[in-house]
């Protein structure tokens, strides 16, 4: 791994700690307001790709084992990864990986603007979105003894959300793409 | 900015070492996980209890703390107590929270300074095999503590840009700026760390 790649991991980290900083976005028709850093799963993996990406979501969980309130609300220490939510957290980075590794396949520079919009959107949900709750849900399962279908049908109402998140990860991936493209260079 | 959730103390929690610290909570946690007997859940979740609330952490920000965690616990065992049983949804209560307080008392007693020495330490052998380097993660957390402060900084002005011009701050108009913003700087930050020396190239394979 070059410097290059070790410093664009731990300004991600720092990029996703800051989204967990800004106020939460109440969008009219969800009723859950969205945090930035929710979508910081999409962005590292059509952004930085699949290894990078997964390697700054390790350096984000290690930080909040190590007790660095890194997660929005100020959250952070073991017990967010002992908690039910914990699948979640550890599930980010494996998320990120296949975010990533869906859009490097996907997207290549130079392809029409709607394709890689498509690539981007693909990436993030199946990456953040299905990986993720693969991941988190059987996990709470396992912890809470909630039965699976119980936990499922609660994550519903935030897929919608999610949704919304994809869209303008996919948007935000395309303009950096666009901007100052790292998805595909490898130092 | 990034202040630790530890607390400075002398309890015999903040004197075990923390690979202690972490392989008892490993254990135990495991450990709990077999039993379903209210005779050891009720017993260990009191027992981390007074664990996590001596370990000098003020009252209201030990609770404060437990909130967001305990709201999601409170939740999904509802939901179990009405599907399943109560006496299920009681078990998982108490051996959860039992391990969140437990884990609570770790992080509140452990520098973040201590973790990464930590990490490092164990992350030795890897480095032997060639697979890690183990300096960079602390370089790597290092990087992120000062980059935390100016990306926040990045952010701010680019929502004075926005207010300036009578635009609303979105996350989408944000996010793009805020991002290339950043990464822009990876290739003079990398090459300050390189001029300096402070990763040591890697032997040559013979």
């Amino acid at each position: 791994m070059t410097t290059r790649d070790l410093v664009l991991i731990a300004l991600f980290t720092a990029i996703i700690v800051v989204l967990g900083l800004i106020p939460p976005v109440t969008l009219g028709f969800i009723p859950v307001p969205i945090t930035a850093q929710s979508m910081g799963v999409m962005l590292a993996g059509c952004i930085i790709g699949a290894k990078r990406g997964a390697l700054a979501y390790v350096l984000l969980v290690l930080l909040v084992a190590i007790g660095l309130p890194v997660l929005s609300g100020g959250r952070g220490g073991l017990a967010i990864i002992q908690g039910p939510t914990g699948g979640f957290v550890l599930g980010w980075i494996v998320a990120t990986f296949v975010t990533g590794l869906i859009a490097e396949r996907l997207v290549k520079e130079g392809q029409s603007e709607v394709r890689q919009f498509a690539g981007f959107f693909i990436a993030s949900v199946i990456g953040g979105i299905g990986v993720l709750y693969a991941i988190g849900m059987p996990w709470v399962t396992a912890v809470t003894g909630t039965p699976l279908s119980a936990v499922a049908t609660g994550s519903l109402a935030f897929i919608p959300g999610d949704i919304v998140k994809a869209v303008i990860a996919t948007l935000a991936a395309r303009a950096v793409l666009a901007g100052y493209p790292l998805l595909h260079a490898r130092a | 900015m990034l202040n630790g959730l530890n607390i400075e103390g002398t309890t015999p929690l903040h004197r075990m070492s923390v690979r202690m610290k972490l392989a008892i909570l490993l254990v135990c946690g495991l450990a709990l996980y077999a039993m379903s007997s209210f005779f050891v859940l009720v017993p260990a979740f009191v027992i981390a209890a007074i664990i996590y609330f001596t370990t000098g952490l003020a009252f209201r920000e030990a609770v404060s703390r437990l909130k967001p965690i305990l709201f999601t616990i409170l939740i999904l065992l509802i939901a179990t107590a009405y599907l399943t049983s109560i006496h299920a949804a009681a078990e998982s209560f108490f051996r959860l929270m039992a391990i969140v307080l437990f884990a609570g008392a770790v992080t509140a007693t452990t520098a973040t300074g201590a973790f990464i020495d930590e990490i490092t330490r164990l992350l030795q052998p890897l480095d032997k095999l060639g697979l890690v380097r183990a300096a960079d993660v602390g370089l790597a957390f290092g990087l992120v503590l000062r980059f935390v402060p100016d990306i926040f900084n990045h952010y701010q002005s680019i929502r004075e840009a926005h207010r300036a011009r009578g635009l609303k701050v979105r996350p989408l108009t944000i996010l793009a700026p805020l991002i290339i913003l950043t990464l822009k700087d990876a290739d003079t930050i990398a090459m300050a760390i390189d001029a300096r020396g402070f990763r040591r190239p890697r032997e040559r394979r013979r």
